[in-house]
């Protein structure tokens, strides 16, 4: 009879929880100033270190302005993303107060584009330009081929907008992307892809990215992408240039049209 | 027969080592041998008289043992050690005793923490103090325990605050006569902060000083209307003692919240202040604020170091605190007297300090749309990490953060047991920040050496009278450097960040170095070529 009980009373509050649920579907303070500045402040706190400053993507996680929510756009959707995080991803759950979850929602909405931008470029002559007559494929890999001393861009269309991916291409250095702070040393803001040359005591100049580094040692892989490690003792100079090693790609090197065929190429990047 | 227990009991306990009395923690600078207090001596040192590792032979500095504690996070424990055993304490308030000379376990302790706690900084305690066979630990569910030397038993266990409030305990305690004075952590969640101390046989409480004054105490009007009730100002790093002067030093941390003031106007005493208190009834003799009304978390949270020297031609009795607002300070310590103060690095939301001990504020600090840009930033030019002060070279060894960061502010709610900072803040991402080790002339806060590290330190510095330092960093390395020139004579990368100071002991004629980095202790001594 207890046993009975204790099923009837778990019966009910599962259908009360579920109402709750139900009933909190929208943002109660969507739009609300005051709750997008509260949302503001949390998600530098909470949310910045992944996906940048801004929202804008960062080291691990994607843009959040691109109005391209993979793990679903709705209200409830976003709310449920937050809270319980995605599992076999970075994205972890997150111990916040619901009214937190809803302000850090109103901030992310209110950097939304209104519309999505429509692509305009052919795929197929995108795909050929990166991975023939732009180089791209040099320096960046897409499901497993490709070069290593750019980033992995498997996954980029869903990642990040459209604007994002032309001005990386136009102008790499503008927005350099941060890394994930080190867990065991949470001062500083590592770049993802720090540009660095050293000089040798021969006087051999080598630049690359920086893979690692600390008070007495250096670690990067060069333009050849081969892995080299120094003592710095031994360099005569280090020096970091906090500037992309990826070339801007100017009108004269990308005409207008290839870049909306590459942009259109890869944004089909995505998951599967 | 009787004849026959006397000898029993003498042949059992005939063999104990000579426990640690008050005596002995009086005198913890004359038994280098031993490391008896969270920074090695009251006054807050953190020298050692053992040379037997000095700068010609600390490029033979070799691993004796490790122990691992098993556990993650911050390892920020400083261990004692007393006639052949080193205690310590690791993450999730776990406490061990080891032998010295190898590192095996004699006993491990782990408190049984509640599923949800509150520490802003990690489930970090900084270790543990002695006395006959207790020792000392103040705990993260805010509790003062005592554990048995010998086998790691619980002796007493008080509650003194409100965990479910955010009231931690990370600091290691101090014994002073037999009592066992801790300060509370939690500034990030709105506690009313205190220095309590309980007595070492008893557990029970002796005096508490709250470190924001209620209605009718001096300096309430310090703050605007209920500010106080969560006003902050933890006390969560050891202080130093004159038994002398019978005082105290005990550094306080920022008002909550801490990065906006709009809410509690007024200097918010005792925020950011040195405060002197006496040993025996917990009365305030004097105070001194560093950062009146902070809006940047400048916990004044840095191991006060007392020194007798002379000043301006007559000897007196000085405290030194190079603080976390940037600004190295002389005190008079028989009454909190300012005596100077100078920026020992990049240091922007302040001009100066006034002839007051105030500081006068800058009014040009920059600001854009993505926040106001202030040197140091909120973990400030230094931190809770120790200093280091050498009676042979005269200087004081800091190891300083060079960072600027970006700062937002929004007026925030009070809810019990939640975070309440009023702000966030990034590291400046135009300038890589990175950090040093810098030696401070006392007398004029010049700095006569730096020696430069990639990222900014989370570990502190030990000075020996073999005139080598001792620190490690965030990348992992420690460090041996020539005191006098900062010239580095040997170095190891420890696979970790070092969130912690190392300490030194002698055993058998072999002086041990031990630091912990990750989740281990390692321990170095010279090894023969």
């Amino acid at each position: 009879m207890i046993v009975a009980r204790v099923c009837l009373a778990l019966a009910l509050s599962a259908a009360l929880s579920l109402h709750a649920q139900e009933k909190a579907v929208t943002n109660p303070v969507a739009g609300d100033p005051a709750a997008v500045r509260e949302g503001a402040s949390l998600f530098r706190g909470n949310c910045s270190p992944c996906h940048g400053l801004g929202a804008r993507g960062g080291g691990r996680g994607p843009d959040l302005t691109a109005g391209r929510w993979v793990h679903g756009s709705s209200d409830a959707d976003i709310f449920n993303t937050i809270t319980h995080g995605v599992p076999g991803t970075e994205m972890p759950a997150n111990d916040l107060e619901d009214s937190e979850v809803w302000a850090i929602m109103a901030y992310i909405r209110s950097l939304a584009p209104a519309k999505i931008e429509a692509i305009s470029g052919n795929r197929a002559a995108g795909e050929r330009i990166f991975w023939q007559t732009a180089g791209c494929s040099t320096c960046h890999m897409v499901h497993g081929r490709g070069g290593v001393l750019g980033p992995d861009l498997s996954r980029v269309g869903g990642a990040r907008s459209v604007p994002y991916l032309i001005e990386s291409i136009r102008q790499p250095s503008k927005e350099l992307t941060t890394g994930m702070l080190d867990p065991n040393n949470h001062y500083g803001v590592p770049l993802e892809y720090d540009t660095v040359t050293v000089v040798t005591a021969p006087g051999e100049k080598i630049t690359g990215i920086v893979k690692n580094e600390d008070t007495f040692s250096i670690q990067l892989m060069d333009t050849h992408q081969q892995l080299r490690f120094f003592l710095k003792k031994n360099l005569q100079q280090v020096s970091h240039q906090r500037t992309s090693l990826m070339p801007a790609y100017s009108d004269d090197m990308l005409k207008p049209a290839q870049l909306e065929d590459l942009v259109a190429y890869l944004e089909s990047l995505r998951d599967e | 027969m009787r004849r026959a227990i006397a000898w029993l009991a003498l042949l059992l306990c005939g063999g104990a080592p000579a426990q640690v009395t008050y005596q002995r923690l009086l005198g913890a600078d004359q038994e280098p041998q031993n490391w008896l207090t969270y920074s090695g001596s009251y006054q807050g040192w953190r020298y050692s008289r053992l040379d037997q590792i000095n700068t010609s032979n600390a490029s033979r500095l070799g691993m004796q043992w490790t122990f691992q504690v098993t556990d993650l996070g911050q390892f920020e424990t400083t261990p004692l050690v007393v006639d052949g055993v080193l205690y310590g304490t690791g993450q999730n308030d776990r406490a061990f005793a080891l032998d010295a000379r190898t590192g095996r376990p004699i006993w491990r302790y782990q408190r049984n923490l509640p599923d949800k706690l509150q520490p802003c900084c990690g489930m970090v305690n900084r270790g543990i103090a002695i006395l006959g066979n207790r020792l000392f630990m103040a705990t993260l569910d805010g509790h003062v325990i005592a554990l048995d030397t010998r086998t790691g038993n619980l002796l007493w266990d008080v509650k003194a605050a409100d965990a479910k409030a955010a009231y931690v305990f990370t600091v290691a305690p101090l014994v002073v006569k037999n009592e066992v004075i801790v300060g509370i952590s939690g500034g990030e969640y709105g506690v009313r902060g205190f220095v309590a101390a309980y007595d070492a046989e008893t557990g029970q409480k002796r005096w508490r000083f709250d470190t924001v004054p209620g209605p009718g105490e001096p300096g309430h009007e310090s703050w605007a209307g209920d500010s106080w009730k969560t006003g902050g100002a933890p006390a969560w790093i050891t202080g130093s003692y004159d038994p002398e002067l019978n005082l105290v030093y005990w550094p306080t941390g920022n008002p909550s919240p801490s990065g906006y003031g709009g809410a509690r106007d007024g200097d918010n005493l005792y925020s950011n202040s040195m405060l002197a208190l006496d040993a025996d009834s917990g009365k305030l003799k004097w105070y001194f604020q560093f950062t009146p009304h902070d809006l940047y978390d400048y916990d004044a949270t840095q191991v006060p170091v007392l020194l007798d020297a002379e000043w301006k031609g007559r000897p007196r009795k000085l405290l030194l605190q190079a603080n976390r607002n940037g600004f190295f300070y002389v005190l008079d310590r028989t009454n909190g007297k300012f005596l100077q103060a100078t920026a020992f690095g990049k240091v922007s939301w302040a001009k100066s300090i006034g002839v007051d001990g105030r500081p006068i504020l800058n009014p040009d600090l920059t600001s854009g749309p993505a926040g106001q840009r202030v040197c140091p930033g909120a973990l400030g030019l230094t931190n809770w990490y120790s200093p280091s002060y050498s009676p042979d070279s005269k200087l004081l060894y800091v190891a300083t953060s060079d960072e600027c960061d970006i700062f937002t502010s929004s007026p925030q709610t009070y809810r019990a047991g939640h975070d309440f900072l009023g702000s966030v803040y990034v590291p400046d991402p135009v300038v890589r920040p990175t950090g040093a080790l810098k030696a401070l002339d006392p007398t004029t806060g010049a700095v006569k050496w730096e020696f430069k590290y990639f990222s900014n330190p989370n570990g502190g510095v030990l000075s020996t009278r073999g005139g080598v330092v001792f620190a490690g960093e965030s990348d992992g390395n420690f460090i041996a450097l020539d005191g006098r020139t900062g010239a580095e004579l040997w170095h190891v990368q420890l696979g970790a960040a070092v969130y912690s100071t190392a300490i030194t002991y002698q055993l058998d004629g072999k002086q041990y170095v031990v630091i912990p980095a990750g989740s281990a202790l390692f321990s170095f001594a010279i090894v023969q070529p």
